[in-house]
């Protein structure tokens, strides 16, 4: 599970780079440091374009009201988790 | 709130000529008595006049703006019928409306953007939900409850993390979003552009979201024409639906420019609608600056 989730994870950090043409790589990416604001200095649309990229490739259903959005998005490492309890394809 | 109770019964109560008196009162008493709003409405109305501007400009700029302030007393009541509201441009978003995919409706704080309640009649199926900050959509809807209980607006509040899945909810539901795109969302970078012939800043933030959300975008103005009348205006400002790959950035910056030319053009029809307060040419240094600090990875993007 955990080995799992690190490949996971890499191929996340993957998606964003791409879609975000970020200057890093996806190993760079700090997975404990916050995705929005400081840390990888990501604004709202940015994390739209996450939260678009990561629902359209792994089949989830990101609800707006959901409470947890705060969370999901508050790391790389709390994104994988979800995606590794939620994804369908 | 009780000087709005106040006003509200006065303008419901005695009639719009009548209320129109107080706010003769007003716009003379800012022009007297505020500096801080002369010498903004200052740095602004030379460049639309294209002139200096006089005692009597600074007069009228602050009635216009006072004018559409109260005149929001009777559209929120549905008091629509005092209005002649001439509206231009309807073919822009007709066909987009009955398309039902969803739409961006994109205005400025220039004249007022609340007139589209009265055009409900003309443009059938304007179901619009506004993306704002939280403390304006709270100053909003207090707003709206002590005018009318039964008037609400649906309000996107910005500054979440899900704020933007919100915004794709309900173009889903095939709605339009509105924004006032002269204005920051609050943490997104700012480009530069040319406005009534000096360099502004405009936020990146509601254009690259339209983008992103691959929707077509509609400029909106309701311009205060004098008497009871507006102008409202419709323009196609952008579609999003078909991006080629790789080209996002660039047709966001066409957008971005496209706006900038339509404000021009706005602000020249109708100069004293311009409701931006503060000294809209000398916030561009600082904010660009800023953003090329905080944010050094915004070249690649």
């Amino acid at each position: 599970m955990i080995e799992n989730n690190t490949s996971l994870q890499l191929e996340i950090a993957e998606l964003m780079v791409q879609a975000l043409n970020l200057d890093t790589t996806a190993t760079e990416i700090d997975p404990e440091a916050p995705l929005y604001g400081d840390g990888l200095g990501l604004d709202s649309i940015d994390i739209l374009e996450v939260a678009l990229v990561v629902s359209k490739r792994y089949g989830l259903q990101l609800k707006a009201d959901s409470e947890n959005n705060h969370q999901i998005f508050s790391s790389l490492r709390n994104l994988t988790e979800y995606v590794a309890a939620h994804k369908t394809n | 709130m009780l000087m709005l109770r106040i006003m509200t019964w006065i303008s419901l109560r005695l009639g719009r000529r009548i209320a129109r008196s107080v706010l003769h009162l007003v716009a003379l008493y800012f022009v007297l008595f505020s500096p801080d709003s002369r010498s903004a409405s200052l740095s602004y109305l030379p460049r639309a006049l294209g002139r200096p501007a006089t005692w009597l400009d600074l007069y009228r700029h602050f009635f216009c703006f006072a004018t559409t302030i109260h005149d929001r007393i009777y559209l929120i009541n549905r008091s629509y019928d005092l209005f002649d509201i001439d509206i231009q441009g309807k073919e822009n978003i007709r066909p987009l409306i009955d398309e039902g995919k969803g739409v961006f409706l994109m205005g400025a704080h220039l004249g007022s953007f609340e007139v589209m309640r009265a055009i409900g009649r003309q443009v059938p199926g304007l179901r619009v939900a506004m993306v704002m900050h939280q403390d304006n959509a709270q100053k909003i809807n207090d707003m709206l409850a002590a005018i009318n209980p039964e008037s609400s607006m649906d309000v996107i509040p910005l500054g979440r993390i899900d704020s933007m899945l919100q915004v794709q909810e309900r173009l889903d539901d095939g709605m339009l979003v509105g924004m006032l795109s002269d204005r920051t969302l609050g943490d997104e970078p700012m480009t530069e552009i040319n406005l009534l012939g000096a360099s502004a800043a405009l936020p990146t933030g509601p254009f690259r979201m339209a983008a992103l959300l691959r929707r077509p975008v509609v400029f909106m103005v309701g311009l205060y024409m004098g008497g009871n009348r507006y102008q409202v205006h419709f323009e196609t400002l952008a579609d999003f639906s078909n991006i080629p790959t790789g080209q996002r950035s660039q047709v966001v910056n066409q957008a971005i420019q496209r706006y900038a030319d339509l404000l021009n053009h706005y602000t020249q029809l109708a100069p004293y609608n311009w409701f931006n307060f503060f000294d809209y040419w000398q916030s561009v240094p600082a904010s660009l600056d800023e953003n090329q600090h905080e944010k050094s990875d915004e070249g690649s993007k």
